[in-house]
């Protein structure tokens, strides 16, 4: 697993700007707020507990292509696959370089965007404790809608009607400052859902 | 001395019948090339030889073990398909380094890259390179592993004279090392390689 994880992360770095696509949209569509609502302190602060997880959501979404098919359309999935015998141990890999490579650097992006949205140091925390419990079921459920449409191209709308309806239940919770167990429960139901879906989705294409 | 068996084998893809009751066998030094027309299941047979489709009728044997019950095969193959298992934004030296880490060997890339003579495309982007030279670095993976058999699908496409020649000359090394190699191929080789079979 941790070459393949080694593996991912290089590949992550040789295309550096991987790291850099998600952080500058989620600034982007965080920067587009007060232009439509103004600058009032309260209502940004309300504006911005909702729009982060919107902001996430998208960037999550923009990015699922690079889970498998990325290495699938060039041939390298028949590799890892052949060097890993175990299909549970290749998802394990690919949900800790995901979440590495396009949810981090939104968390290091976070606390200088809310100091801009004037939210309070403790609630910065909660945002926080939220985003992170919750960004790791939403790559779950990207993964297996990813392992599920593999092979299948120009489907990135198809893939957004399926995984819009899944991250509700997240972007609910989110908006709620300590609501953060149910989204760790929330996450955990999805590892289980999606281990189980992304395992036969790969089945699916090795045969 | 290493065997490979394959008995009656029949795999079907969906509801048609890709391979029918294949029988061959192969020793250490042997090669094989299967030729068919597009569609008849070259690649299939040699996805199936590779583990990659397990439901099938028949048996393949390597050393008189079943292929799907042997834990320790997939160590004794190397499949090089038709996808060149490139990165085009990366450099070839960078897509050296990620087959280095997924396959737990370093071979220094010159030496690698001198296999074909193509030591000064080490810093080119795979993007800029030409089908040919894509296919040239694409079999490098041949040297990353220790492996008995090559399973080699359509190796000779797009490679002009001159580099179908140096990978002639690789696959008869190999047999000499007691390797096993399977080729399909359109292009005819029966000039270069006397055990054939269609299907």
């Amino acid at each position: 697993m941790f070459a393949l994880l080694k593996r991912d992360l290089y590949l992550a770095l040789y295309s550096s700007s991987s790291f850099f696509y998600t952080s500058s949209f989620f600034v982007l569509i965080l920067i587009i707020l007060p232009f439509l609502f103004g600058t009032n302190d309260v209502q940004l602060q309300i504006l911005f507990k909702g729009i982060i997880w919107i902001g996430l959501s998208l960037s999550i979404l923009l990015t699922m292509e690079r889970i498998f098919n990325a290495d699938y359309e060039d041939g390298n999935l028949d590799i890892i696959l052949q060097q890993n015998p175990s299909i549970e141990i290749v998802i394990i890999s690919k949900y800790i370089t995901h979440w590495i490579v396009y949810c981090l650097p939104l968390f290091i992006v976070l606390p200088m965007l809310s100091f801009l949205f004037y939210v309070s140091l403790d609630n910065i925390f909660l945002i926080f404790l939220n985003l992170f419990f919750g960004s790791f079921g939403m790559v779950f459920i990207v993964t297996f809608v990813s392992a599920l449409t593999l092979g299948a191209k120009r489907t990135i709308f198809l893939k957004a009607i399926i995984v819009i309806p899944l991250f509700i239940p997240f972007l609910i919770f989110g908006t709620n400052l300590e609501s953060w167990p149910i989204l760790l429960a929330l996450s955990m139901m999805s590892f289980v859902l999606s281990m189980y879906v992304s395992a036969y989705g790969l089945r699916l294409y090795v045969e | 001395m290493n065997e490979l068996k394959i008995e009656d084998l029949t795999c079907y893809r969906g509801d048609n019948l890709v391979l029918k009751d294949l029988n061959t066998k192969l020793k250490s030094g042997d090669s094989l090339v299967i030729r068919g027309s597009n569609g008849s299941g070259k690649t299939t047979l040699l996805r199936v030889l590779s583990n990659f489709i397990k439901s099938y009728n028949g048996k393949i044997l390597f050393n008189d073990h079943n292929v799907l019950e042997d834990a320790n095969y997939r160590n004794c193959f190397n499949f090089v398909g038709q996808k060149n298992s490139l990165k085009d934004n990366l450099s070839v030296k960078n897509n050296l380094k990620l087959w280095e880490i997924v396959y737990k060997k370093n071979i220094p890339y010159s030496k690698l890259l001198d296999d074909f003579n193509i030591s000064h495309l080490m810093e080119r982007d795979v993007a800029s390179l030409s089908d040919g030279q894509k296919k040239c670095i694409s079999l490098l993976r041949l040297n990353f592993t220790e492996s008995k058999i090559w399973y080699l699908d359509e190796p000779f496409v797009f490679l002009d004279e001159e580099n179908s020649q140096i990978l002639i000359e690789k696959i008869k090394n190999f047999n000499n090392n007691n390797g096993i190699v399977i080729i399909t191929s359109n292009i005819n080789l029966h000039n270069t390689f006397t055990n054939e079979i269609n299907i």
